[in-house]
């Protein structure tokens, strides 16, 4: 159950980060450690590292970064050490429209982060981290690199171990830059780029646990979900198994802790929010952003980036955990940053722009991706543009439908994304796509001998 | 992200004398990249975006020296460039404007379309061209992870958020004018 009727909890991983956007500054290392930073660290080099890929299993910590995978089943696939490399990648390729939760904690507390990857590389046994950003956090990029430096400078990293030498256990960090591509925040993607090869999903398995990067055990984590390890420890897992909510499904698995939700589109206060995981849409947009811009109704939500399918306008009061899926009809709750639409908002434009997200993003290893996205654009080009037959509406279902995981088709999930997002739009708001197709009269031939 | 025809191989790469990538490149890259990653070809990445940065392109040649210094080959390092679009064959303007145009940046504020259509009334281009001069490419990007400050864009290296038309004209302008290594 939430500890608070508006599920706004005592921040757990914003507690340097002011909610005031105007008050944020960079957490330096003297400050970070001033509040109490590297402590969890400390406590983690004192305990066995299978302990720890224990104690984050029971929180059930399931993944930030969209799939809600849990993140200490997902430590508990790694092999027994073998001597050789194994490495932690750290996904903040944070690309998807919508989405921009990350960037709030490298901006402001990347400490907080690189404490967490510390934690996850004794637990797991993993000696080289690679940080992971897109190219376009040019500023993210440097504040983050300088935060590398100074926990170098301070012992956290490097040769000696870990917080200088209170682990033998070495590790190290490399801020690696991705270049311009959304599909590298697939898992296996992002293994390929940063071997330096492009952006292509590999077929899965052997699973990145196995054989990830360099052919080496690899452990792929989003930055939230690392951050969050460094609370579970500090406060234990019952703490963190008292925010958020449980599955209403039997047998399903929880939504434990808080979550870093950032609101974008047509409200008052666009922002992040860290709220605890099975708050309502409306509860989020109504009390914590003010509600609607200009006193608009709402309309629609994309539930959290555009991959996830969108909210209809009688689904406002859904509650944001990882059930969201299976009861609104959406994938799922993907990274939890809502892009809030108002009454006057054209939703034929809001699919054809996720549509030309995907068609320019589809990485082409896979033919129904690669080519279905470019016909979901031009269909729904078409049809906003007013020429558009009842005709291309069914055809839109039918290409989107073949698209993906789900029906098989593709190596990775994006084409899932583009799918979900076009077909929940077209289902949701049907009668809005049908008043701008015309209808298509289909020619009958009757022969001249009956008509006489 | 696209899939260009590769060109052929009989294709004449055009040479300048002087080599883009230089002694001072190769020592830095030496010292601070190539013991960071387990393999030749995993030391790509950043190589090209210092090569990106220098230049504003990574040509033929450069892509050329790139692969000599890494002992790989130089198809592979074209297999990278041409994927990636950060990394363009192409020079860029001296200012870049990527104007975001996802979701949120063209239903919020101004909304983007109407930012794109400003640089094409002052400067005249179109998103993917850059001014005679070579002073300003305009391109348009894809989520740039700063929605709740929605429309935004990126000067180079600078992202500038909430802009009104009336901001974005003077950045242009700004841009139009700026002079290069300066960051805008």
């Amino acid at each position: 159950m939430p500890t608070s009727p508006d599920f706004k909890p005592t921040p757990v991983l914003t507690k340097r980060i002011p909610e005031d956007r105007s008050k944020r500054s960079t957490v330096s290392y003297d400050q970070y450690v001033a509040t109490g930073g590297y402590k969890t660290l400390e406590k983690a080099i004192g305990m066995q590292p299978a302990e720890i890929v224990e104690l984050v299993k029971g929180a059930v910590l399931r993944g930030r970064g969209g799939a809600g995978f849990p993140a200490g089943l997902k430590w508990s696939f790694l092999p027994p050490a073998d001597g050789g490399p194994r490495y932690l990648c750290i996904n903040c390729d944070e690309a998807e429209p919508g989405t921009f939760k990350d960037r709030l904690l490298v901006d402001f507390d990347p400490h907080l982060v690189l404490e967490g990857i510390a934690i996850a590389a004794y637990a797991c046994q993993m000696q080289t981290a690679y940080f992971f950003i897109r190219g376009e956090y040019h500023h993210q990029a440097k504040v983050f690199k300088k935060a590398i430096e100074e926990a170098y400078a301070n012992g956290v990293f490097g040769k000696q171990g870990l917080l200088r030498g209170a682990s033998k256990f070495a590790v190290d960090v490399v801020l690696h830059r991705s270049a311009g591509a959304y599909i590298c925040g697939e898992e296996t993607a992002l293994l390929e780029a940063v071997e330096g090869k492009r952006g292509w999903p590999r077929v899965k398995p052997p699973f990145p646990a196995v054989k990830g990067l360099f052919g080496r055990p690899t452990i792929i984590n989003n930055v939230e979900t690392l951050a969050a390890v460094v609370p579970i420890l500090e406060s234990g897992v019952d703490a963190w198994k008292k925010l958020g909510v449980e599955s209403t499904f039997p047998g399903a698995m929880p939504s434990y802790g808080t979550k870093l939700m950032g609101v974008s589109g047509h409200v008052n206060r666009p922002n992040v929010y860290e709220l605890e995981l099975g708050i309502p849409l409306r509860t989020l947009v109504e009390k914590h952003c003010g509600g609607m811009r200009n006193g608009k109704k709402f309309k629609a939500a994309i539930a959290g980036g555009v991959s996830m399918g969108i909210l209809g306008t009688d689904q406002y009061d859904a509650p944001m955990d990882f059930d969201i899926g299976r009861k609104f009809d959406v994938l799922g709750l993907g990274t939890a940053c809502p892009t809030v639409f108002d009454e006057d908002t054209d939703m034929v434009a809001v699919a054809r722009n996720i549509s030309r997200f995907f068609k320019a993003e589809s990485c082409g290893q896979c033919t129904p991706c690669r080519e279905g996205s470019g016909w979901l654009l031009k269909l729904l080009t078409r049809i906003e543009r007013g020429d558009g037959t009842t005709q291309d509406l069914d055809m839109l279902l039918e290409v989107a439908g073949s698209m993906g995981l789900t029906p098989g088709t593709t190596i990775c999930g994006l084409a899932d994304g583009n799918n979900w997002a076009v077909r929940t739009i077209v289902n949701k708001f049907r009668p809005e796509f049908e008043r701008r197709v015309k209808p298509r009269f289909v020619p009958v031939y009757v022969s001249a001998a009956a008509g006489r | 992200m696209a899939w260009p025809t590769k060109p052929s191989a009989t294709m004449q790469v055009p040479r300048r004398a002087e080599p883009y990538v230089t002694d001072a490149m190769k020592a830095a890259w030496t010292k601070d990249v190539l013991p960071k990653y387990a393999t030749k070809l995993g030391c790509l990445m950043p190589i090209l975006h210092d090569v990106q940065h220098a230049y504003r392109h990574v040509p033929y040649q450069a892509q050329l020296e790139i692969a000599q210094f890494l002992g790989i080959a130089p198809s592979d390092v074209l297999d990278t460039v041409s994927f990636y679009d950060e990394f363009t064959v192409e020079q860029r303007g001296v200012v870049t404007i990527g104007v975001c145009h996802s979701i949120a940046c063209e239903q919020c504020g101004c909304g983007s379309t109407k930012l794109i259509e400003r640089v094409r009334e002052k400067l005249g281009l179109l998103p993917g061209e850059t001014t005679d001069d070579g002073q300003v490419t305009l391109i348009t990007m894809d989520c740039l992870g700063s929605c709740d400050t929605a429309p935004v864009a990126l000067f180079n290296e600078t992202l500038h958020e909430n802009l009104t038309p009336e901001a974005f004209d003077r950045l242009v302008e700004q841009a139009a004018h700026a002079k290069a290594g300066g960051h805008h």
